[in-house]
Order: C-alpha cells, then structure tokens, then sequence
C-alpha cells in the first residue's frame, strides 16, 4: 500500500468517527453560516481526548463535512508518512490540536517541508481556568480579541498572551477572571472554529455543545500550509 | 518590487542596507530561497526557552543548494554586515531549536543541502552535506544491504550527523562521541574561501575520511560549537554491523545507588567490555520516554514528591536508576563479556538485570535497544508530555565517572529544581571516563510566572555548579554568553582573536558559544577604561 493510500484511509476512519460526535452538537451551531472563501479543504490533527474532541466541534462548525481528521501516533511511520505528504507538492492546509510531543514533531517537520505557519497556540488548562500564548500573523489579527471574547462568555477565568511574528510590538496580553466555577473545553473548541476560518471575514463564534469539566493538560494548535 | 518594511531587523543593520542585502540574495538564491513573511518564519522561532519568542525571531531565511551559493551568501553578508545563523537540520530543541541566538539574525537552513556524497562499505566511512538526516542514511544503509551500523542521539530519524557533530553531540553505540568519529570537514569561511581539514586539502587524496589528523596542526575542533566558518561536507566513520548484540538494562530500586552503579561501571567501560555510550536513566526521565504523564499521578503544582515517584516505580517496575548498556561482536565475544558484566553487578547485589527476551516490546527498553544498535525512533519526544507546557532547556554538567561525583551532581541539581517548583528529569551517558549528565528542565511556557522561575532556576544551576567546579558541555543559546564566562577569560581572549583574524567582520553567528566582536570588545574596552580610571 503506498503512503498516499494509507493516509487517505487512516483520515476516512477518524472523519467518520468524529462526524458522529459533530451530529450531537448540530443544533447549537444551527444558523452558523461562516464564509470559506479563500480556505482550502483543511485536514485536521488532533488527539484522542475532551480537548481536542472540542477543537473538532468548533472546527467542523466552521468547515463542516469537508474537514478530513487524522489521529497521529506516536510512531516514526506516522510522522514518516506527514512528512512524505508535505513535500508531496499539493497545496493543503493543516490545522490541529495536538499533545506538546507530537506537535513538537509535527511543527518541525512542517519547517522542514518549508510549510507556512499562521498560527501557533501553546494552551494549558487546569484548575478551572486557562492559559494561551499565541505566535501568529497578521492572518490572524482580531483572533486573540474573539478568543478572549468567548473565553468570558464561557465563564472560565484565562489568561492569554498573543506575539505577533515579526513586530516590534510587546506581546499583548489579555485575561479574564472565572465568573463560574465550571470551565469546559469551550477553549478548545473556539480554537478550532478560529482556526477554520483563518483568513477569511470574522464571523461569530459559535457556542458548541461540550459536555463535562475542564480538561486538564497542555496542548498545542496550530495552521500549516504547504 | 515593493520596498520590504521589517519589524525584525539584524543589529546595527537599517532597513535600507536590509532591503539591498535581499535583493542580492534573491538575485543569487532566487525569489522562493530567501523567506521573510511572518509565516514563513514562525516555524524558525518556535523555542523552547524562557524568554519570548521575539528575542530570536529571525528577520529572514536563506535556503541555499550549493557550495558556491554558501560563498555568494557570505559575500553579500560582508558587504552588508548581515549576520547569519547557519542551521543544517535545526533539530537542537532543547539546546535552542533552530532559531537565532540573537533576535534579527537572517538563518540560512541547509536541508537543501542533502546529499550522501559517499558511503564505502569497506573503509566503513561516510561523506554528507549538512541537511542529511539520520533517517536517510538508515534507509540508504537499509537499501543497499549494506553491513554499517548509525550511531545518533534521540531524535534520531530527523536529527542529522553534521549539525549532531558540530555540537558535539553523542549518541549511544560503541561510535556514540560523534566527534570522535568525524574525519574531514569542508567549511566556507567567512571571505569565502574553502577549507578541508586534514588530507582534504591535498590534491587528488582518496584519505580524507581516513586520516583525521593530516599535516601540522589539526583544526577541525576549531569549527564545533563555533561560529568560525559554514560546514558544507563533514566525513565520519561507521561502525561495521557485528554478528551479534546483546542490548540490556539493570534497574536499580534507590536513588543512593548511583555511586556503586558508576562505580562497577566506569573498569568496564575503560577496558571496552561494555564499549557504548552507556545511559543512566533516572524515574522520570524513564516515565517521560514511556509517554507517561504527571498529572496522572499528581494534580499540585511543584515538583514531583519522592513518594509520588517511589508510587511510580512501585507501578510501573522502573528503577530508580536505569541502566542500559549493550555488547557487540562475535557471539563469542558477546559471551565472554556477558560473564563479565553480569558477574560485576550480581557481586554487588542490588541491580536487577533485564535482556531482551525477558523486556520484549516493553517500553523503554525497546526504543533503548533501538537507540544502542542504530535503528531511529522518536519515543523521547514523550518527555515533552511529562509536565507539558513547551518549555525545555537541557542543562548538562560535565562529570568525572566517579560514583561519589555522580551522586553530589545528583542531589545538588535536585535541591536546586525542587527549590523553584520543577522536576528532576535526568540521565547520565557514561563514556569511559567522564558523564554527560543530562537534565530537560521541563516547564510551562504558557505561565509566565513558570517560566520566570525556570529562567531564574536554569541560572542557579550554572551558578551553583560552577561554584563547585562543573561546567556544562553544551548549552542553549539563551545562556551561551553566560557559559562562555565560565570557561576563563584567557579563552575567551583566544577564541576572539580567533574570530578577528577568520572573520573581522563578525558575520557569521555572533553570539555563538559567546563568541560576539560587538559585544566582547565593547565589554572588554569599557572593562579596561574602568579599571584605568581606578
């Protein structure tokens, strides 16, 4: 089997499997009509826990159906195959939530396929509340502001710290206190809508249905394109 | 072409000089070598360190594909006073990733540059360019069915050997001190010129990869951890791939036994009955590369209690300290040697010993004997998961390979990374004589507060060691000018001369190991003006 073949195979399954969670959410995000002009099809990487299961909702809200998802394993053959399909010359766009050892592979490899990075989230969450720190571009200006916006609305206290590559400019900082005690993984979730829709108008984010409390644990987001 | 405004520029460089530096480049290299939009550099300025990213945030990047492409950049970077921080792979990650030591410097990646110019078989030797990586050579070595074994350090796969070499990194089989086994460099100085050390510079020689030492003196150390000229080929040695290997571990249950651990070890290594760079893991580094994770065992933030950790090897059959090790050869030899070894630790009566068939697939025993017989994986990269957060500075004292010396490096890192809240997480890789002890400080760069305090823990270790004589082999560019002063100023005096003569012009990655006309002369002159006034 070629490279190409076990990739496609490996991203059908995971879609399917993510699809089904999506459909239990559909109804909040009905009216959510994003623009997609400019985007292509992305894939996305994500893990396997509440986190990024939340970044898949917010994601899919954006991009819906067209969105291929692939879990990567921890093995040389996975990173071994996004390498091959990285330099594959086709444009794509990659966007994902992953562990920091994983991502670390993934980031690396991506720089070395001379992929262009957009956006690069480090998020930690625990205790009740969040943390993020953003290294992006101008692609993603007002990002932060809609993050933080929703972050507040979601009750859950955070802290955000954005850099934007290549400016003299401080990093700018925003935060927000926890106004309820139960913070989820609307984070996440928001991330991935952000992520889906990068580089096109802003619209709302939306609000998706996540059940439970805050995962919590360290993660990496992240926008590639080759 | 519309004029290019940076909000990153090299020191002392103006936007105009800049902007006619890049027309030059792209005039030489072609528009898609020479990469200055934001998103083209972000993936160059994810570090690792405890600062922000835009304290290395490159100003641009230049890929180039042949030597004479390397002399034209340096050209250009004279004319202009553009300084360049040359990576081959990049993959230095906590050492400093790929990015600049110093923010506004233009990176010149040579992955482009990946060619195996030569492996033969016979003379078990290698010639490559600096992007090659592990990974390719495994598989030519693979391909070909040729009977050579890799030696390479954790990131094994996507790592290289020239960019590993130059760092004077190790890795873990009887060819495991890299640089040790490196024979013949070409390097592009910074005027231009080409030099090949040892009998490279002979015309017609077929000994380059043969003969490490050539005629008078021998320069090629000069260009490891040094900003003294660009590497374009490196030659090294190869192992031949013996007919027997017996990879094993010995799990040790208290943290005190690492003076008798070291101790048994240190006759068999000098004498090469266990001939590979040997590793001594402790828990955490061991539950990191099985992928395990902190907040599975514990939800407080600080460091890892004893008790949690005494839970962890009560659960998981990990050591205190574990040991891995292999032997080479013959079969015969093998079982000569395994006598000797197991008879050695069964005498002092604390260690258990695993093989191969008792471990499996058992992790990380696998990924070990992996490591040890040259096959890459990328099971390390689990250690990032340990704490989480993307912070990780590997801090790496020297040791004698001395038992007692072992255990005072031990508990005095470990009293300095409880006192700011962070983990031990630490191997020792024994050569015959000395240890690397290797230690990620693993923090959470998304806590401000964290990463303060891994900043201001990173220097307390420094400061501490130093204090007591030991000093890190290698460091992270965020602290390089920091360990340079540890080394004595006569060095330091030596190394700039150095850099004067090879290059005036300080183009070649200032900051490197400390080495910066700018800021070594100014320091120096306002040194002396102080103490002429006193």
């Amino acid at each position: 089997m070629t490279v190409d073949r076990r990739f496609v195979l490996k991203s059908m399954v995971l879609g399917g499997a993510a699809g089904v969670v999506l459909s239990r959410s559909m109804p909040l995000l009905a009216g959510v009509t994003p623009s997609h002009s400019g985007i292509r099809p992305a894939l996305a990487l994500v893990g396997g826990g509440a986190a990024e299961a939340a970044f898949l909702q917010g994601a899919r809200a954006a991009a819906g159906t067209r969105l291929r998802v692939q879990q990567p394993d921890r093995g040389l053959g996975f990173m071994l195959d996004f390498e091959h399909r990285l330099r594959a010359g086709r444009p794509m766009r990659v966007i994902g939530l992953l562990d920091d050892a994983a991502a670390t592979l993934v980031l690396d490899l991506a720089r070395s396929a001379g992929a262009r990075i957009h956006w690069l989230g480090q998020h930690t969450g625990e205790a009740g509340s969040t943390r993020h720190r953003l290294l992006n571009t101008d692609l993603a200006e007002g990002c932060a502001r809609q993050l933080s916006r929703h972050l507040h609305a979601c009750g859950a206290g955070f802290t955000l710290d954005e850099e934007r590559q290549g400016s003299a400019a401080p990093a700018r900082q925003l935060a927000g206190p926890a106004r309820n005690g139960a913070g989820s993984a609307q984070w996440a979730a928001g991330v991935g809508y952000l992520l889906a829709t990068l580089g096109t108008r802003p619209t709302m984010m939306p609000r998706v249905s996540v059940q439970g409390t805050l995962p919590s644990g360290s993660f990496v987001s992240f926008s590639i394109e080759v | 072409m519309s004029e290019q405004m940076n909000g990153v520029l090299p020191r002392g460089v103006t936007q105009k000089k800049f902007n006619a530096a890049v027309e030059k480049f792209r005039a030489l290299l072609g528009e898609g070598n020479v990469l200055l939009k934001a998103e083209q550099l972000i993936p160059y300025n994810k570090i690792m360190m405890s600062v922000e990213n835009a304290a290395h945030a490159p100003s641009a990047v230049l890929t180039a594909t042949t030597v004479e492409q390397v002399q034209g950049i340096v050209k250009i970077c004279n004319q202009y006073r553009i300084p360049i921080w040359t990576i081959s792979t990049g993959r230095n990650f906590g050492y400093g990733t790929a990015a600049p030591v110093q923010r506004g410097q233009v990176i010149l990646d040579l992955k482009k540059m990946n060619r195996i110019i030569k492996i033969d078989p016979d003379m078990c030797t290698a010639l490559v360019e600096p992007g090659v990586t592990f990974q390719q050579l495994y598989d030519y070595i693979e391909e070909n069915k040729l009977p050579l074994m890799l030696s390479f350090s954790a990131p094994s796969a996507i790592a290289g050997p020239l960019g590993n070499t130059m760092d004077r990194g190790v890795g873990y089989t009887p060819y495991g001190e890299h640089f040790m086994m490196q024979c013949g460099m070409e390097v592009v100085l910074a005027n231009g010129d080409i030099y090949r050390t040892g009998m490279g510079g002979v015309k017609g020689s077929n000994t380059w990869q043969i003969f490490k030492w050539g005629y008078g003196p021998t320069l090629d150390g000069l260009f490891t951890q040094a900003n003294y000229g660009i590497t374009t080929k490196m030659g090294f040695w190869l192992m031949p791939r013996p007919p027997a290997y017996k990879p094993f571990e010995v799990i040790f249950e208290n943290e005190a036994d690492i003076v008798e651990i070291v101790d048994i070890l240190r006759p068999l290594r000098i004498a090469q009955i266990i001939p590979n760079a040997v590793v001594i893991a402790n828990i955490l580094w061991e539950a990191g590369s099985a992928h395990l994770r902190r907040r599975d065992y514990i939800a407080e933030p600080g460091h890892t209690p004893d008790l949690i950790l005494e839970k962890m090897q009560k659960d998981s059959g990990m050591g205190a300290w574990n040991l891995y090790a292999a032997l080479y050869g013959t079969q015969e030899q093998v079982d000569v040697n395994w006598k000797i070894v197991t008879d050695a630790f069964r005498k002092h009566g604390k260690g258990r010993i695993v093989t191969q068939e008792e471990a499996g697939d058992k992790q990380p025993f696998k990924y070990r004997a992996e490591l040890m017989s040259g096959v890459p994986n990328l099971q390390e990269f689990g250690l990032y998961n340990w704490r989480g957060g993307g912070g990780s500075m590997w801090f790496a004292p020297v040791s004698e390979a001395r038992g007692s010396e072992c255990k005072k490096q031990a508990l005095l890192a470990k009293r300095i990374l409880h006192k700011y809240g962070l983990d031990y997480v630490a191997e020792f890789i024994v050569g015959p004589r000395d240890m690397h002890h290797v230690i990620d400080v693993l923090y959470d760069r998304t806590s401000e507060e964290e990463t303060r305090r891994a900043d201001a823990c990173f220097s307390e270790l420094l400061d501490e060691f130093e204090k007591e004589g030991y000093a890190v082999y290698r460091v992270n560019t965020r602290f390089q000018e920091r360990v340079a002063r540890s080394y004595g100023p006569v060095k330091r005096d030596v190394e700039h001369a150095i850099k004067r003569a090879l290059d005036p012009n300080n183009i070649l990655a200032p900051g490197r190991s400390g080495i910066d006309l700018d800021t070594y002369e100014t320091r120096r002159s306002a040194k002396s003006t102080s103490s002429d006034e006193s």
